[in-house]
C-alpha cells in the first residue's frame, strides 16, 4: 500500500452504541468494529466475525467453511512457517488464547491476550484477512485432520441423532447438513473451491471486529486502521444466500440403530428467524420445560427416573432454527412413553399456559445468565459473536429488556405457533447392544 | 495484578479460611469452595459412597424439600453446584450480589442436614447407572481407565474402578452409608471459601460465621498415600468398542514424584514442549504436519496432594490410521526423550505459560479457581505471585536432566479404545 493511500484511509465513523457497546465504521473498506473497555483485569480479547457459515454452502462443498477455517492457521503472507512466525507460535508464545469457531451463519477468529500484545493480534487477524496462503499442499494433511474432527463427533448418540434431525426437518435450506459437513464434501473438496469461497467472503465488508477488555479505544482504533486499512472492499457484495425452507405439512420422524448402551429421544419443532420476536417467549419455554429442578421436565421425566438427563437448545439463527428437547434415556425406559411426556407436556402449555411463578423463574434465570454472560473478556466477546452471526448486534445489549416483557399468554400463543405435531421432527437413538472387551496385544 | 494485595485472607470460625477478591465486576459474585471428604475417604469397600453423598447435597435438607431448594436458588437465578474430588468435595456457584445472603445461609444448610431420603437416593442411583452405562461407548474415559488400571494398584488415588463395578457399587449403596460418611466428613476444618467479584469480605465473614457457627470441628484421617504405582501390568492393551468411528489412545507411564517435588517444575515445562499446546511438538507434526489427528497433547497428571503422578500422552485416530499415528507419536517422544529440548523451545514455553496466566484472570470463575486450588494445596496467597518467577527461573539443564530421570520410553505403556479393522 502507498503512503497516500494509508494517507487517504479515514478514522472510523462512530455508528451507535448499545450497553456501553460503541460501534464504529470504516466507510471506504466497510469494516464495522465493536468496543467496549472494562479494565477490571489485563486481558483484551480480538475477534474477527465474517458473515460466512454453513449457510453459504451447498451439495458438494458443504463443510468447506469450516476446512477453510482451519487452512487460515496454516500461514499468511507475513506470518507463515517459512518466515518463523506461524500464526500458532507468535500468539501462543505469548500466551494467548486463541483459536476459531464455524457454524451456521458466521466464522469467528479470536485471540484472549495480555492487553500488551493487542497489536500482534491485530496485525495477524489483518493479514489473513486477505493473505492467506491456503496451498493445496496444506489441504492434504488437514482434510484428514478435519475427517478426524468428523469422526469424533460420529462417536456420540447425540451426535448422530442432532445431525439427522436437522438434516430431517431441513430440506431445501442449507441448516439441512451439519457445520462439519458430510464425509464424502470433506475429503473431496478441491482447494480451489476454498480459495474461491475465500476470495468471496473474506473481505472487510462481510466482516466485523471486536475489542473488548483492557485496551484504550482511540489506541486500538488507530492499529485496526494501521493494518485493516491496507484492505480494500470487496468488489462485488458477498452473493446472498436466498433459499427459504418451504413450509411443513405434517410431521417427520427418524431412527438411528447404532452399536451402543442406552437411547435418546429428540423432540424438534421448527422456529422463527432468530430476530423475530416469538423467540424470547420461546426461550423462556425452555427454561421453564428443563432448566432447574423444578422444570417440567426435571420433574416428570427425571424425577421419575426415566432419563439421566434433558437438554434443549432454541439457538437464534439468522434464518429459521429449531426448538429441540433431548431427553437421554435410563437403561429399561421405552422410547416411546419418554415422547408422549415430552408432546403431553406441549399440549398442556397450549392448553393451559404457564404459571406467573414459572415465568418470573424463568426470567431471574434469565437475568443472571445475561449477567454472567459479562464476566470476563472472552465471555463477552463470545456472545457478543452470536449475536453478529443472527444480523444484529444490540439483540446482546437489548436481550434483557425484550424478555423483561414476555408474559404468560405470550408464552402460551409462541407454543400454540410452533409446537404442533404438523410442524415436528422427532428422532430416535436406538442402540444395538454389544458388549466391549479387551485384549493385551 | 497482585494477589497478595487484592486478596483479603481471614477466618470467620475455626476450621474456614475465607479468601475475598473485589474486582471490576458488577452485581455478580462467583464462589466456590472445598473441604477434605473426597472420594478417596469412602470405605475401600465402596468407593462410591463419597460422591454419592455429594449428590444428595441438592435433594433436599432437614426443613426444605429438593423442590423448595431449586425454587430459592433458580427464583434469584442462582447457582449451587456441589462435586466430588478424589481429595475434595466441592462447590461453586453465583448469585446477584442482592442475593449472597439467601444462597449462603442455603449453601450452610445444605451442607450441614442434608435429608437423605430414601426414595431420593433410588432415583438417583437409577440415573448414575444409566450414566455409566452411556460411559461404556465413550472411547475416551474406557481407553484412560484402561491406562491408569495398568499403572496404579487398587486403593492408589490414581486407580479407577471398572464401570462395571462402579454400577455394582452404586447399586450397594444404602442410606445409612451416606449418612455416616456425613456424619464423618462434613464438618468445618481445612474448609477454604473463595469469593471474587463485587463483594467485601465483611459481609461474607459475617454471612459464612452466622451460616457455619455450631458445625463442629473435625479431624481427618490422612489417606494412606504409602501405595505407589506398581510395574505396568501390560504393554499394549485394545479396548474393543463396536462401531466407533474415531479411537482413543493413552500412552504413557507413571513418574513416581508428586507436585510438591523439587523436579517438578522442570518435568512439567519439558512435558509442555512434547505436548503442552498447539505449537508443541506433538501437535506441531502428528496434527499439523501429517494430518494423522485432530488432537493430541501430553501432559503430567494425578501430581497433587502427595500422589506419585503419571505423565500421559492422549491421541485421537482413525482406525485405518491408528498404527502410523500411534508409530508418529512415539517417533516424537522418542527424539524428545534422545535430543532434549532447546533452548529457544524452553524460553517460549515460559513465556506461553506466563501470560495464559494473566489470561486466565480474565474472568471471575477462573480467578475463583485459582485461589481455591492454591488454598487446597496449602500455599500462601504469595504463591500466586510468585508462579510466573518460578516458571522463569526454570533452566534448561534441569529440564532434560529431569525428562532422562523420569521417563523411560521402553518402559510405556499403549491403551487404546475404540473399533479396530
Amino acid at each position: 500500500m502507498s503512503i497516500e493511500n494509508k494517507k487517504a484511509f479515514k478514522d472510523p465513523v462512530f455508528i451507535k452504541e448499545s450497553g456501553g457497546i460503541e460501534e464504529y465504521k470504516f466507510e471506504q473498506n466497510g469494516l464495522t468494529v465493536l468496543t467496549l473497555e472494562d479494565h477490571s483485569a489485563p486481558v483484551v480479547t480480538f475477534m474477527v466475525t465474517y458473515h460466512v457459515g454453513s449457510r453459504n454452502e451447498a451439495i458438494g462443498h458443504t463443510g468447506s467453511t469450516h476446512l477453510l477455517e482451519h487452512l487460515m492457521f496454516k500461514g499468511s503472507r507475513n506470518f507463515n512457517k517459512e518466515k518463523g512466525t506461524a500464526i500458532w507460535n507468535e500468539l501462543q508464545n505469548i500466551g494467548a488464547q486463541i483459536n476459531a469457531t464455524t457454524w451456521n451463519d458466521r466464522t469467528n477468529y479470536f485471540e484472549v491476550v495480555p492487553s500488551k500484545h493487542l497489536e500482534r493480534a491485530i496485525e495477524i487477524e489483518a493479514d489473513r484477512m486477505r493473505f492467506a496462503l491456503l496451498k493445496d499442499e496444506d489441504r492434504k494433511p488437514e482434510m484428514t485432520v478435519v475427517r478426524n474432527e468428523f469422526e469424533r463427533g460420529e462417536n456420540s448418540p447425540f451426535d448422530v441423532l442432532d445431525k439427522n434431525i436437522w438434516a430431517t426437518a431441513y430440506q431445501a435450506h442449507p441448516y439441512h447438513h451439519s457445520t462439519i459437513g458430510w464425509r464424502s464434501d470433506i475429503e473431496n473438496i478441491p482447494t480451489h473451491k476454498l480459495q474461491e469461497f475465500y476470495d468471496t467472503y473474506y473481505w472487510p465488508n462481510n466482516a466485523t471486529v471486536t475489542i473488548i477488555g483492557d485496551f484504550k479505544k482511540n489506541e486500538a482504533l488507530k492499529l485496526i486502521k494501521k493494518y485493516f486499512g491496507e484492505h480494500k472492499r470487496s468488489e462485488n457484495d458477498p452473493p446472498e444466500m436466498y433459499t427459504e425452507e418451504p413450509k411443513q405439512e405434517g410431521p417427520r420422524r427418524i431412527t438411528v440403530k447404532r452399536a451402543g448402551q442406552t437411547g435418546v429421544v429428540g423432540v424438534g419443532h421448527k422456529t422463527p428467524k432468530g430476530l423475530h420476536k416469538d423467540n424470547y417467549a420461546l426461550q423462556l419455554l425452555g427454561k421453564i420445560l428443563t432448566d432447574g429442578k423444578t422444570s417440567r421436565f426435571n420433574k416428570n421425566i427425571i424425577d421419575k427416573g426415566l432419563a439421566t438427563s434433558v437438554f434443549m437448545y432454541d439457538f437464534p439463527f439468522k434464518d429459521n432454527g429449531m426448538f429441540i428437547s433431548y431427553i437421554f434415556l435410563t437403561p429399561d425406559t421405552n422410547h416411546q412413553t419418554v415422547e408422549d411426556l415430552v408432546i403431553d407436556e406441549y399440549k398442556s402449555i397450549i392448553n393451559s399456559g404457564v404459571t406467573t411463578e414459572e415465568l418470573r423463574r424463568a426470567i431471574a434465570q434469565t437475568k443472571a445468565g445475561v449477567a454472567f454472560s459479562r464476566d470476563g473478556s472472552y465471555a463477552v466477546a463470545s456472545a457478543l459473536n452470536e449475536a453478529i452471526a443472527i444480523g444484529d448486534w444490540t439483540y446482546y445489549t437489548t436481550f434483557m429488556e425484550c424478555i423483561d416483557i414476555v408474559s404468560e399468554s405470550k408464552i402460551q400463543e409462541a407454543a400454540e405457533k410452533y409446537l404442533i405435531e404438523d410442524n415436528s421432527t422427532t428422532g430416535w437413538f436406538v442402540p444395538k447392544k454389544v458388549e466391549a472387551t479387551q485384549d493385551a496385544v | 495484578m497482585q494477589f497478595k494485595k487484592q486478596v483479603i485472607e481471614s477466618n470467620p470460625i475455626e476450621g474456614i479460611t475465607t479468601l475475598s477478591m473485589p474486582t471490576g465486576i458488577k452485581d455478580v459474585i462467583t464462589f466456590g469452595g472445598s473441604f477434605l471428604g473426597g472420594g478417596l475417604y469412602s470405605p475401600k469397600s465402596n468407593k462410591k459412597i463419597a460422591a454419592l453423598t455429594t449428590s444428595m447435597l441438592d435433594k433436599g435438607t432437614e426443613s426444605k424439600s429438593k423442590y423448595e431448594i431449586s425454587d430459592l436458588l433458580e427464583s434469584v437465578g442462582a447457582e449451587i453446584n456441589f462435586s466430588c474430588t478424589p481429595h475434595h468435595i466441592q462447590f461453586t456457584g453465583f448469585c446477584l450480589k442482592e442475593n449472597l445472603e439467601t444462597v449462603i445461609r442455603l449453601l450452610g444448610e445444605q451442607l450441614r442436614t442434608p435429608a437423605f431420603l430414601t426414595e431420593e437416593l433410588e432415583i438417583l442411583k437409577t440415573r448414575i447407572k444409566g450414566r455409566l452405562e452411556q460411559s461404556k461407548e465413550d472411547t475416551k474415559k474406557q481407553a484412560l481407565i484402561g491406562f491408569l488400571r495398568s499403572l496404579y494398584p487398587e486403593n492408589h488415588p490414581n486407580h479407577r474402578t471398572t464401570t462395571e463395578e462402579a454400577i455394582e457399587q452404586t447399586e450397594n449403596t444404602h442410606i445409612a452409608d451416606l449418612k455416616t460418611f456425613h456424619k464423618k466428613y462434613y464438618r468445618a476444618g481445612g474448609f477454604n471459601f473463595a469469593a471474587v467479584g463485587d463483594i467485601g469480605p465483611t459481609k461474607i465473614n459475617d454471612l459464612l460465621k452466622s451460616s457455619f457457627i455450631g458445625w463442629g470441628k473435625k479431624e481427618i484421617p490422612s489417606v494412606d498415600f504409602g501405595l505407589c504405582a506398581h510395574p505396568p501390568r501390560e504393554k499394549e492393551k485394545e479396548i474393543h468398542i463396536s462401531e466407533k468411528t474415531s479411537t482413543d489412545t493413552y500412552i504413557g507411564q507413571a513418574i513416581g514424584i508428586n507436585r510438591d517435588h523439587a523436579d517438578y517444575y522442570a518435568l512439567m515445562i519439558g512435558i509442555y514442549i512434547l505436548g503442552g499446546n498447539f505449537s508443541a511438538r506433538l501437535m506441531q507434526t502428528v496434527r499439523d504436519s501429517q494430518g494423522l489427528t485432530y488432537g493430541i497433547g501430553s501432559a503430567l497428571s494425578g501430581i497433587s496432594f502427595g500422589s506419585d503422578g503419571y505423565w500421559s500422552t492422549w491421541g485421537t485416530f482413525s482406525p485405518e490410521l491408528l498404527t502410523k499415528g500411534k508409530k508418529a507419536t512415539m517417533k516424537e517422544i522418542s527424539d524428545w526423550y534422545y535430543n532434549g529440548v532447546t533452548s529457544d523451545e524452553l524460553e517460549a514455553k515460559k513465556t506461553t505459560i506466563t501470560g495464559a496466566y494473566q489470561v486466565g484472570m480474565d474472568s471471575t470463575g477462573g480467578l475463583v479457581s485459582r485461589l481455591l486450588s492454591n488454598a487446597e494445596r496449602g500455599r500462601g496467597i504469595e504463591y500466586l505471585d510468585q508462579y510466573p518467577n518460578i516458571i522463569t527461573d526454570i533452566s534448561l539443564d534441569s529440564v532434560n536432566r529431569a525428562i532422562k530421570q523420569y521417563i523411560d520410553p521402553d518402559k510405556l505403556t499403549t491403551v487404546v479404545a475404540g473399533s479396530f479393522e
